[in-house]
C-alpha cells in the first residue's frame, strides 16, 4: 500500500507539488493524469526517492519512506519510463536481469527469471534474448522495459508515461496487455499519463492534477459522472464524456432478457462496451441489438432506450 | 547545464546559502601559494643565480597584510554568492591584478641595493601562481555572471595597460624589463614578423580551406584522399616539416632564378610559411567542411521549397548558418599557428621564437620569458577575440 | 559477449589488424636498419661527410621518445579522466564550467611557450617536455571525457538510478562503458599529437627522436631531418592504427547503432 499525506515538493522558490494526499491500496491501479508540468511525474519520483519530498509523509507498507535505504527501496520498486532507458550496451536478457543481479541472485535464478518474464511479455527467448535495444521496435523495447521493472517481482510498479512515445496502434495493444498482466499479477501500480483515455481504460483510481495540486480523485466512473470543475471536464473530453462513460460499461451489465419481439439482426458479444454497442446501432440504423455469448449464442438484448435510462440511474447512484 | 545529473534536487545557483566552492578553493590556493612560495627573486647581475624572497621580505608586513586581506576577501565573498557579490568579486580580482605591479615596485625599493645598478628582480613562483589562479577566478566569475567574453577581455586589456605603465615608469629593475630595454627594436620587429607570418598563413589557409572544403562537398572521392593527406601531415612533427623544406627550397632558389629573385630561399620566411599553411589546412578544412555539412537539411529544403536558387541558398542560408563553426576553425588554426611560428625561428624565420631559442642557448631565462610571454598573450588574446566574435555571430545571440 | 549479430562489413578492405603490423614492422625496420638505407640518404645529401645520424642508436632514441610520451599520456589520462568524472558527479558539479573552460584554455598555450616557461622552473632535460606534453594533451582527454559522460542519455541514467544502482555502479557499468569510445578517441588525439610534439624536447636537451631533426637543421644535413621525421611519423602511424583497432573493437562490443 502507498499512502501520501500532505506531501509537498519545493524547488527553491517554486512549488512543484502542493499538499497532496493520496492512497493506493495494495493491488490497485492508480493513474495520475494532468497536463505537462502539473507535478505528476514529480509525485511519482518522490515515491521511489528519485526526488526527496519537502514536506508531508509518504508511507509504504506502513513505514515512512525515509526509513528505507534509498538504493534498497528502489530495488524493491519496479520503474518504467517513457523512453525505456534500456542500457544500449547490454542485450535484452542482461537488461531484464539487472535488478536480480543487483540483488545478487545466482546466475541460474537470474536466467530462469529472465526467461519467465520474456515469456510473460510475449518476447520469444530465442529470438530476442541476444538482441540489443537499438535492434528493437518501440513496442518491443517497452515490453523489455516492463519486464525489467518486474524482474525482482516487486509489489509496487511505478510507470511514467510508459506508452507516451508509441504509435496509437502499438500503444493500444500494450495497454490491453498491461490490463491483462495486472489482472494476473495484482501489483500496486502508480501510472502517470497525460492521456485520459489511457487512464480511464486502465485505472481503478484516477487522480487529476493541475499546477501541483490534486483537483479531483475517485473511480473513473465517478469522475465521468461528476467532474469537479470545467478543467476536469475538458480533460475528460467535454462533450464526448458520455461516450467515454459508455466505453467503461460492459454490455452484459445492461442487457435485458430476450423480449417477445423478433430478435434484432445485429449481434454484439456480451463483454463489449456500451460505446461499441452505440456505434453498432448507429452503423446498422437500429435501436436494438442481440447480445450473444462467446459461442455466438443469443443470451439477451440491449436497447437504446435502456442505455439512456441506465445512464440516468448511474448518475443517481454516483450522487449518493 | 541541462546535462548535469537532473535526478537530484536541482540546486539553485543563486541560493545564497550555498557557497561557491570553486572560488573559495581558488582563494585558499592563492593564499597558500602566496605564503609558501617565493614571491620575488633578486640577482646582482644577469649571470648570477638570484636569491629568493618570501612574502614578508618582498612586500614588507603592510604589503603582505594587504595582499592577504584581498585574497581572503575573495573567499569570504564567495561564501555567500549573489549577483552583487559576484560583481564585487570581479572588482576585487581586477584590483588585485592591477596592484600586482605595485607590489613589485615595493619589493624593488625594499630589496634592491641602489649601489648595484645591474641588480635585477625576477618574478617568483607565487606571483605566477596567483596570476594564473586570478585568471581562473575571472573565468569562473564570468560564467556565473553570464557575461560574454568581450567584457573580461576589455578589462584585462585595462589591467595590461596598468602593468605596461608601471613597467616602463618605475620597474627598471625588473629582469624582464631589462631584457626588453636591451633589445626593444629587435622585440618590436620580432612581434611584427610573428604577426605577419601568422596572418599570412591563416588568411591563405582560410581561402584554400574554403575552396578545398567546397570541392570536397562536390567530389566525394576527393574528400577521403584529402583528409588522409592532411591527417598524415599532422603526424610529421612541425620541427621536421620546417627542416624538410630547407633543402628543396634552397635547390629551387638556386636553380630557378625567378624564385630566387622573389625572395624564396632555403631558410627564412618561405619554408616557414609553407609549413605553417600545411599545418593550418587540416583544422581549417575540417571545420569548414563540418560547418557547411551540418546546416540542417530541413532548413535547406525549406529554402529550396520557397524557391531560392542554389546561389541564394548558399550565400543567404548555408554560409551565415555555418559562419560560427567556420570561425571556430579560424580560431583553432590561428592559435595553433601562433605556437608553430615560434618553432619557425629555428629555421631563421624570425618572430618571437628567436628569443626563446637564443635564451635557451645562453641559459638566460629572462630572455626566454621575453619570447614566451608575448606568444602566450597573443594566443590568449586571439582566442578570446575570435571566440567573442563567433559568439556574437551566432544567430539569436550568445547561445 | 555473444557475437550472434553479424556486423555487415565490406570484406574488400584489408583486415584492421594489418595496419598496426605494417606500420610497426616499418618502424622497427627503420630503427634497426637505418644504416642499410645509406645509399638513399647519400642521394639526398651527396656532399655531407656523414649521412646516417649516429650520435645515438635509433632504437635508444625511440625508447626515450616512447618513455616521454608514455609518461605524459599516463598522467594525462589518469588526471584528465578523473577530473572529467569528478566534475560530472553531483558533488563536483560546481567545478564543471571552470574545468570545461580550463581544458579548452590548455590548448591555447603553445607547447613551445610552455616548454620555455617550464625550463626556468624544472631545468633542462626530459622533465620540461613531459610537463609541456601533459598540458597540451590534457584538453582532448578532458573535453572528450566530459562530452562522453554528458552524452549518456538522461533516461538511461534515470533508469539506472531508479533500478537501485548505486552511483558507483551507475558510473562503472553504465556511464563509463557508454562514454568509453568517446574517451578513447580523446586519448588517441592526445597521444598522436604528443608523439609529434615531443620532438620539441630536443631543443631543451631531452634526447629523443627530435635529436636528429635538430642536429640536421643546425648542420644543414637534410638526411638527418628525414631520418628523424620518418621514424616519428612511423611511430605516430603505428600508435594511431593501434588506437583505431582498439576503437573498432570497443564499438563492436558496445554495438551501438
Amino acid at each position: 500500500m502507498i499512502e501520501l499525506s500532505h506531501v509537498s515538493k519545493r524547488f527553491g522558490e517554486e512549488t512543484a507539488v502542493d499538499d497532496i494526499s493520496l492512497r493506493v491500496p495494495k493491488g490497485k491501479f492508480c493513474a495520475l493524469v494532468g497536463t505537462s508540468g502539473c507535478g505528476k511525474s514529480t509525485t511519482l519520483r518522490m515515491i521511489n526517492r528519485l526526488i526527496e519530498h519537502s514536506e508531508g509523509d509518504i508511507i509504504l507498507d506502513g513505514q515512512a519512506i525515509e526509513v528505507y535505504d534509498p538504493v534498497k527501496l528502489r530495488r524493491r520498486i519496479g520503474y518504467v519510463i517513457q523512453h525505456t532507458g534500456l542500457f544500449p550496451h547490454w542485450n535484452v536478457a542482461r537488461n531484464i536481469g539487472l535488478v536480480p543481479r543487483l540483488l545478487k541472485w545466482s546466475a541460474a535464478d537470474v536466467q530462469g527469471r529472465v526467461e519467465e518474464l520474456m515469456d510473460l511479455l510475449g518476447l520469444p527467448v530465442g529470438e530476442f534474448a541476444h538482441k540489443y535495444p537499438h535492434q528493437l521496435s518501440g513496442g518491443q523495447a517497452q515490453r523489455v522495459g516492463v519486464a525489467r521493472a518486474l524482474a525482482a517481482d516487486p509489489d509496487i510498479l511505478l510507470m511514467d508515461e510508459p506508452f507516451g512515445a508509441l504509435d496509437p496502434i502499438t500503444r493500444e495493444k500494450l495497454q490491453d496487455e498491461l490490463a491483462k498482466l495486472q489482472a494476473r499479477l495484482h501489483k500496486t501500480v502508480v501510472f502517470v499519463t497525460h492521456d485520459m483515455d489511457e487512464a480511464l481504460k486502465l485505472a481503478d483510481h484516477l487522480v487529476v492534477m493541475r499546477e501541483g495540486r490534486i483537483v479531483q480523485q475517485g473511480s473513473p466512473l465517478a469522475l465521468l459522472q461528476q467532474p469537479a470543475d470545467s478543467f476536469v471536464e475538458s480533460l475528460l473530453g467535454g462533450l464526448e464524456r458520455g461516450l467515454k462513460q459508455a466505453a467503461l460499461t460492459r454490455v452484459k451489465d445492461h442487457m435485458t432478457s430476450m423480449g417477445p419481439t423478433l430478435p434484432a439482426q445485429s449481434r454484439i458479444p456480451a463483454d463489449f462496451s456500451l460505446r461499441q454497442a452505440l456505434s453498432m446501432m448507429l452503423r446498422d440504423h437500429s435501436d436494438r441489438l442481440t447480445v450473444v455469448d462467446q459461442h455466438d449464442v443469443p443470451i439477451g438484448e440491449l436497447s437504446l432506450r435502456r442505455i439512456i435510462k441506465e445512464a440516468q440511474l448511474d448518475k443517481g447512484s454516483a450522487r449518493e | 547545464m541541462s546535462l548535469l545529473d537532473a535526478l537530484s534536487t536541482p540546486r539553485l545557483r543563486w541560493d545564497g546559502r550555498h557557497p561557491n566552492t570553486v572560488l573559495v578553493s581558488l582563494s585558499l590556493i592563492m593564499l597558500a601559494a602566496f605564503w609558501s612560495l617565493d614571491v620575488v627573486s633578486m640577482a646582482p647581475n644577469r649571470i648570477v643565480q638570484g636569491t629568493s624572497y618570501g612574502a614578508l621580505e618582498a612586500l614588507g608586513w603592510p604589503g603582505a597584510l594587504l595582499a592577504t586581506l584581498l585574497l581572503s576577501f575573495i573567499g569570504i565573498l564567495a561564501w555567500q554568492p549573489s549577483p552583487r557579490h559576484y560583481r564585487a568579486l570581479l572588482a576585487a580580482v581586477m584590483t588585485l591584478m592591477a596592484l600586482m605591479p605595485v607590489g613589485l615596485i615595493a619589493s624593488s625599493y625594499l630589496l634592491i641595493d641602489p649601489e648595484l645598478p645591474q641588480a635585477r628582480l625576477g618574478l617568483g613562483a607565487a606571483y605566477w601562481v596567483v596570476l594564473f589562479v586570478l585568471l581562473l577566478c575571472l573565468i569562473e566569475i564570468r560564467l556565473r555572471l553570464k557575461l560574454t567574453r568581450l567584457w573580461p577581455t576589455l578589462l584585462l586589456c585595462g589591467v595590461a595597460l596598468v602593468w605596461w605603465l608601471c613597467a616602463t615608469l618605475w620597474l627598471d629593475s625588473l629582469a624582464l624589463v631589462q631584457e626588453f630595454k636591451a633589445r626593444d627594436r629587435q622585440f618590436l620587429r620580432a612581434i611584427g614578423q610573428h604577426v605577419t607570418l601568422v596572418g599570412a598563413a591563416v588568411s591563405i589557409s582560410v581561402v584554400v580551406g574554403l575552396v578545398l572544403a567546397m570541392l570536397m562537398r562536390r567530389y566525394a572521392r576527393l574528400q577521403k584522399s584529402a583528409f588522409a593527406v592532411l591527417n598524415f601531415l599532422q603526424t610529421i612533427p612541425s620541427l621536421a616539416l620546417f627542416g624538410l623544406l630547407l633543402a628543396p627550397l634552397a635547390w629551387l632558389a638556386a636553380n630557378v632564378p625567378l624564385l630566387g629573385q622573389l625572395g624564396v630561399s632555403g631558410i627564412g620566411t618561405t619554408p616557414a610559411l609553407i609549413a605553417l599553411i600545411a599545418y593550418s589546412l587540416l583544422p581549417m578544412v575540417r571545420n569548414t567542411y563540418i560547418a557547411l555539412e551540418e546546416v540542417s537539411p530541413d532548413t535547406l529544403e525549406a529554402a529550396k521549397g520557397m524557391g531560392m536558387r542554389a546561389g541564394q541558398r548558399f550565400w543567404q542560408v548555408r554560409l551565415p548558418l555555418a559562419l560560427p563553426v567556420l570561425l571556430e576553425g579560424v580560431r583553432i588554426t590561428t592559435v595553433q599557428a601562433i605556437g608553430l611560428t615560434a618553432v619557425a625561428a629555428l629555421i631563421g624565420a624570425g618572430g618571437l621564437g628567436t628569443f626563446i631559442f637564443q635564451g635557451l642557448g645562453q641559459a638566460a631565462m629572462d630572455m626566454v620569458l621575453l619570447g614566451a610571454l608575448p606568444i602566450l598573450m597573443l594566443a590568449l588574446v586571439v582566442d578570446a577575440g575570435l571566440g567573442a566574435l563567433a559568439e556574437a555571430l551566432r544567430p539569436g545571440g550568445t547561445r | 559477449m555473444s557475437n550472434s549479430l553479424s556486423v555487415a562489413q565490406p570484406r574488400k578492405r584489408a583486415p584492421l589488424w594489418l595496419w598496426p603490423l605494417v606500420w610497426g614492422a616499418l618502424l622497427l625496420l627503420s630503427v634497426v636498419a637505418m644504416s642499410a638505407a645509406e645509399p638513399l640518404f647519400r642521394w639526398i645529401e651527396p656532399d655531407a661527410r656523414q649521412v646516417i645520424y649516429d650520435r645515438a642508436d635509433f632504437y635508444v632514441l625511440l625508447g626515450r621518445h616512447l618513455l616521454v610520451v608514455g609518461i605524459a599520456a599516463l598522467v594525462t589520462v589518469v588526471v584528465g579522466v578523473s577530473a572529467g568524472i569528478a566534475v560530472t558527479r553531483e558533488r563536483g558539479s560546481d567545478f564543471l564550467p571552470l574545468v570545461g573552460q580550463l581544458a579548452s584554455l590548455g590548448q591555447t598555450f603553445p607547447p613551445v611557450a610552455v616548454l620555455a616557461l617550464a625550463v626556468p622552473v624544472l631545468g633542462f632535460g626530459t622533465l620540461p617536455i613531459i610537463v609541456a606534453l601533459m598540458l597540451y594533451g590534457m584538453l582532448p582527454i578532458v573535453r572528450n571525457t566530459l562530452a562522453g559522460l554528458q552524452a549518456v542519455d538522461i533516461d538511461i541514467k534515470t533508469a539506472a538510478h531508479a533500478m537501485g544502482m548505486t552511483p558507483t555502479q551507475t558510473l562503472r557499468y553504465v556511464e563509463l562503458p557508454l562514454a568509453a569510445p568517446v574517451i578513447l578517441a580523446g586519448i588517441r588525439t592526445s597521444v598522436t599529437i604528443n608523439i609529434a610534439t615531443a620532438a620539441l624536447g630536443a631543443t631543451v636537451g631531452a634526447s629523443n627522436l627530435g635529436d636528429p631533426i635538430i642536429s640536421g637543421i643546425v648542420n644543414g644535413n637534410m638526411a638527418y631531418v628525414v631520418q628523424g621525421a620518418l621514424t616519428i611519423a612511423l611511430l605516430a602511424l603505428t600508435v594511431d592504427s593501434l588506437f583505431e583497432l582498439l576503437q573498432r573493437q570497443l564499438r563492436s562490443r558496445l554495438s551501438a547503432p
